[in-house]
C-alpha cells in the first residue's frame, strides 16, 4: 500500500515538473516516431533498387575550361533591387582595389552552391540511404538523403550554409532537391560579384556520371525570389581524384591574424 | 644588400581564385615585389601555409612581411617540406602585394633559399583525372 502511494506521488510530482504543453498532450496521438537514422542498420537493409551509379570517390571541379570555371556566372539572371545594389557595391569596389563582404575570407563557410566547387577535393560516400560529402575545404559536411524521407518542417529546421539535401533516382540521373539555407553572409560568388543567396534559396541539382565513370556531370536549377528572377542554371563537371585524400582545413582563429590580406584596407564590410 | 623591389611585370602563371579562402581581388594581379630579408616563421599548415620575414624599408627599418602560400598539399607536389625554411634563413620571395599599397601582405609567387634553390607552388589541380 505504501508503495503503490509512493509511486502514485512520485508520478504526480514528475507531471507537476512538466510543461503546461507536455501536460496538455497527454490523452492525445502520441508524436510521430523519429525517422530512422540513413546509417540505422534496418534503414540500410530495406529494400531497395540498385543505384544506377556510385559516387564514393574524390571528386574536384573541372577546370579545363579556365580558372574561373568554378563561378557559376556570369552570365547572372536579372537581379532584384537589393540583390543588385549589393552586386554594384562589388564590382565598384572591385575596380578601386576592394574587397566587399569576403565572408569566406572571414571564415564564413562557403556554403551551396559554391562549396561544390572550391579548388579543394570533395569526398563522397554513396549508402543506400545517403551520400555523405565533405569537401576539403574547411571540411564543410553535407549529406545527401536517398531514403525517402521528406524535408524537414521549416518551423523546426536549423537552417544551414549547405541546406538540407533530398535526393532521389530519376531513371539514370539522381536529382537533388535541397532547402533550408542560413541567408546571411552566403554569397553565390567571390570577388566582385556579391550577389547574396537568401532563406528563400533553393537548389536542384541533377546528378549524372558521364560514361567512363570518371567524370560527374552536375546541371545546377537555383531560384531565390529574393533576390533574382526565375531560374539561374549552370552546369558543372567534376573529375576523379585518385591520388590524394582530403585532410583536416579548419579556418583557426589565429589563421588570418596572419594573413594581412584579410585585415587590410582592401576588405569592406 | 637587402632590398624591397617593386616591380611590374606580367604575370604569367594561373591565377586560381578560389584556391585560398578568401578573395584574391585585393592582390595585384600584374605587380610583383620582390622581398630579400630573414625568415620569422614559417606555418606549414592548411588551409595556408605562410611566411613571415624581416625585410628592411628604404629607410632600413624592419618590417614585417606576411607572404600567403598555397596549402601542404600542393607544395609538397613542388619540393617542399616542412622544414623548407627555418626562423633565421636568409631568403628572396616574390609575391604579388596588395592593391591598397600597404607594406607587410602579399600572395606567394617564388621563393630562392639561401642555397640557391628557388621553389615555386604547384599549379592548382585541373581535376586530376586519372
Amino acid at each position: 500500500m505504501f508503495r503503490r502511494v509512493a509511486v502514485a506521488g512520485a508520478v504526480a510530482a514528475v507531471i507537476a515538473g512538466m510543461p503546461a504543453s507536455l501536460v496538455a498532450q497527454r490523452g492525445q496521438a502520441p508524436p510521430p516516431a523519429e525517422p530512422l537514422s540513413a546509417l540505422a542498420p534496418e534503414n540500410l537493409a530495406k529494400p531497395r533498387p540498385k543505384a544506377p551509379f556510385d559516387l564514393t570517390g574524390n571528386w574536384f571541379v573541372d577546370t579545363s575550361a579556365g580558372p574561373d570555371a568554378w563561378r557559376f556566372g556570369p552570365p547572372y539572371p536579372k537581379l532584384t533591387a537589393k540583390a543588385q545594389k549589393e552586386f554594384d557595391t562589388g564590382m565598384k569596389l572591385l575596380k578601386e582595389g576592394k574587397v566587399y563582404k569576403d565572408d569566406i575570407g572571414q571564415c564564413w563557410p562557403a556554403g551551396l552552391p559554391l562549396i561544390m566547387t572550391r579548388y579543394w577535393p570533395m569526398a563522397m560516400i554513396q549508402l543506400p540511404t545517403a551520400i555523405y560529402m565533405v569537401s576539403e575545404f574547411m571540411n564543410s559536411f553535407r549529406t545527401v538523403f536517398l531514403d525517402g524521407r521528406q524535408h524537414t518542417d521549416p518551423d523546426i529546421v536549423v537552417r544551414t550554409f549547405n541546406g538540407e539535401s533530398i535526393g532521389r533516382w530519376d531513371g539514370d540521373t539522381l536529382v537533388v532537391d535541397t532547402r533550408h539555407f542560413r541567408g546571411d553572409h552566403h554569397w553565390m560568388d567571390q570577388g566582385g560579384a556579391s550577389i547574396p543567396a537568401g532563406e528563400q534559396l533553393r537548389i536542384v541539382e541533377r546528378f549524372r556520371l558521364l560514361p567512363g565513370g570518371k567524370q560527374l556531370q552536375i546541371e545546377y536549377t537555383m531560384t531565390d525570389p529574393e533576390h533574382w528572377e526565375g531560374e539561374w542554371k549552370s552546369t558543372k563537371r567534376f573529375n576523379r581524384v585518385n591520388d590524394s585524400d582530403i585532410k583536416e582545413v579548419v579556418c583557426l582563429p589565429d589563421l588570418n591574424d596572419h594573413l594581412k590580406s584579410t585585415r587590410s584596407k582592401t576588405q569592406v564590410q | 644588400m637587402k632590398k624591397l623591389i617593386i616591380a611590374s611585370t606580367l604575370m604569367l602563371s594561373v591565377v586560381a581564385p578560389a584556391f585560398a579562402h578568401h578573395s584574391p581581388a585585393a592582390f595585384e594581379a600584374q605587380k610583383t615585389v620582390t622581398l630579400t630579408g630573414v625568415i620569422k616563421e614559417f606555418r606549414w599548415q592548411n588551409p595556408h601555409t605562410w611566411i613571415e620575414l624581416y625585410v628592411p624599408n628604404e629607410k632600413g627599418e624592419e618590417v614585417l612581411w606576411a607572404v600567403e602560400l598555397t596549402s601542404p598539399t600542393y607544395l609538397v607536389r613542388a619540393g617542399w617540406k616542412s622544414n623548407t625554411l627555418k626562423p633565421g634563413d636568409k631568403v628572396t620571395v616574390v609575391g604579388r602585394p596588395l592593391k591598397s599599397g600597404e607594406p607587410g601582405s602579399a600572395i606567394f609567387t617564388s621563393v630562392t633559399l639561401a642555397d640557391g634553390r628557388t621553389l615555386v607552388e604547384r599549379p592548382a589541380r585541373q581535376g586530376g583525372a586519372k
